[in-house]
């Protein structure tokens, strides 16, 4: 799949962390990622996603492995190169930001010395936020707060997202854009991205999923490959069925779960 | 618009600055100055103003370092117990009444107990390898109540004319301001506000959590370390150059935050400019208003600053909570 012209982007080799001394957290995690994926990271609460994408990230330090960002080590990145490549979106973003909507936007651009050209205005108008730019960030609700700091995050241009959970606090019609929004600066930028969501439905429509349980990988591949009732049962301890429509198209069912 | 504000904001403070010369208890024609005015001027006034405005640039400016690095609306720099060590410091060599350096004693001792507490609270602050702001808040809070104690013990063991000038010290007091003092004075609070100044876009990350800011590129426990021992110098040389002066340092940045912004690169030279020139006017204040007795300034700070700081804890949108 990779190749000496085609390296992968990121790539985990061995990686091994632990919160505390005696008990690993993540033991052995071996997955790599290509020019342009699209990677939904599913498990549930507690299970490592968010450890994961900070370890990608190098947040975390990993006690075993290593982490290759571009075929570079990413510790041997200067912070400010690897912010122009590499950028993390956390799950918790805090609600008590004196900032304008705009002023925050534009923090997206303090890796370079020199920013590109790419306006604020118009990372602002992808996430449906023109309006509110001169709003103060208190002002704003939950979605659109998460609107504000994924413009930040788009106007970073990085060529790679580690995203947690960009759809938490969105409206239907929100995480449908910011969806859409992701798949068109991959196919125009070819931007990759893994991004940790609980909804499998969405995670369908992914390029390639990846379910955690405690740490380690249960399955990693095509969405229908690895959304298999089993699996999901295992690694999210419910029964859902995974239904084709007439179309072609699947979707999970909840079935008699309630 | 804001270029305009931030222009008036530096032009009322110039003119306060240029205005507490000249006003006091004798007022000093600039264009008919006589050889006695002159001394008044250069020799007293002038580094008193000086002190003045090096203190509140001081405190202004590590007041809005400080709200940011703690994300703490109600964080001033004493908060951290750099002044009660500076405090007890000086009050020990003030009250014993036997200094080694001359006139550089008060400041010396102060600036000494100053840095070793900041030393202390910073090692406080440090676990595993991190700053962490919650422990260096509750390490600070705790050392000033033991310092607080200590110099309450230290007043009540000494003579009457030591008490006196140890309590005008700990209230600011701008009457010992001379030259000697000024050179270190600018050095340190220049190197601190340099290091505050050129860290600003990084505490703007820093207010986002460490997360983002480290994805953003910046290396969040280095860039902590680096504005607390700008803040540290900041106040270590402003409580020795004259005392402890409350309220600059909490409510000048939430009214420059109010006027201008929460940008730190704006926020931090202003809130500095605008410190240095409140400090001014609350010298002005307290050296004309009872003459030829004074009020120390930190009187005057806290008459002025107490209700407007009440005012501001009911404007939701100032303090950011």
């Amino acid at each position: 799949m990779y190749s000496e012209h085609n390296p992968p982007i990121l790539e985990l080799d061995s990686l091994g962390f632990r919160y505390f001394k005696d008990k690993p957290f993540i033991n052995d995690l071996n997955f790599s990622v290509g020019d342009g994926e699209l990677i939904g990271l599913l498990g549930a609460n507690g299970s490592g996603k968010s450890t994961i994408l900070k370890l990608a990230s190098g947040i975390l330090r990993p006690a075993e492995g290593q982490i290759k960002l571009w075929g570079k080590p990413l510790h041997l990145y200067k912070n400010k190169d690897r912010a122009k490549l590499l950028c993390y979106l956390p799950q918790l973003l805090d609600i008590n930001l004196p900032f304008k909507v705009r002023e925050l936007v534009s923090m997206g651009l303090y890796p370079y010395d020199i920013p590109p050209e790419i306006r604020v205005d118009e990372a602002l108008e992808m996430v449906g936020l023109l309006e509110k730019a001169e709003s103060n960030i208190t002002n704003l609700s939950g979605g659109e707060r998460r609107r504000a700091f994924i413009a930040m995050t788009l106007i970073q241009g990085a060529g790679l997202l580690l995203l947690d959970e960009p759809l938490a606090n969105l409206d239907i019609k929100y995480q449908m854009e910011i969806q859409r929004l992701l798949r068109e600066l991959r196919v125009k930028k070819n931007i990759s991205i893994i991004m940790a969501l609980h909804d499998i439905n969405f995670a369908l429509q992914f390029d390639k999923v990846m379910l955690i349980k405690e740490g380690r990988i249960l399955g990693i591949g095509k969405p229908e490959a690895v959304l298999t009732n089993d699996l999901l049962k295992e690694a999210l301890d419910v029964n859902l069925e995974i239904k084709r429509q007439d179309s072609g198209g699947t979707f999970i069912s909840y079935g008699n779960n309630f | 618009m804001s270029k305009i504000k931030i222009s008036l904001l530096i032009v009322i403070s110039i003119s306060i600055f240029l205005i507490s010369l000249y006003l006091g208890p004798n007022v000093i024609n600039p264009f008919h100055i006589n050889d006695i005015e002159k001394e008044i001027l250069f020799s007293i006034r002038l580094p008193r103003v000086i002190v003045a405005a090096l203190m509140g640039m001081a405190l202004g400016a590590s007041g809005a370092v400080l709200q940011a690095i703690l994300k703490n609306p109600l964080a001033d720099p004493y908060i951290l117990g750099i002044s009660s060590g500076a405090a007890v410091s000086a009050a020990f060599g003030l009250l014993s009444g036997s200094y080694l350096f001359g006139k550089f004693g008060i400041p010396l001792t102060a600036f000494a107990g100053a840095c070793i507490v900041s030393v202390v609270v910073g090692a406080f602050g440090w676990k595993h390898g991190r700053m962490l702001p919650e422990r260096l808040l509750l390490a600070g809070v705790g050392l000033s109540f033991l310092f607080s104690a200590v110099l309450m013990l230290l007043i009540s063991m000494s003579s009457s004319e030591g008490i006196r000038r140890a309590v005008l010290w700990i209230f600011g007091d701008l009457s010992i301001a001379d030259w000697s003092m000024i050179p270190y004075g600018v050095v340190f609070i220049t190197a601190g506000l340099c290091i505050s100044i050129f860290r600003a876009k990084a505490l703007n990350a820093l207010m986002l959590g460490d997360d983002l800011a480290h994805s953003l590129g910046f290396s969040v426990h280095k860039e902590r370390l680096l504005l607390f021992i700008s803040v540290s110098l900041m106040t270590s040389a402003s409580v020795s150059l004259g005392g402890t002066i409350g309220f600059i340092g909490l409510l000048i940045p939430h009214i420059v935050r109010f006027i201008t912004g929460a940008d730190n690169r704006i926020l931090i030279p202003l809130s500095a400019v605008c410190g240095g020139a409140f400090l001014c006017i609350s010298d002005l204040i307290g050296r004309s208003i009872v003459s030829p007795m004074e009020i120390p300034s930190g009187i005057i700070t806290a008459i002025i600053g107490s209700p407007y700081f009440l005012y501001l804890l009911r404007k939701k949108d100032v303090l950011g909570t």
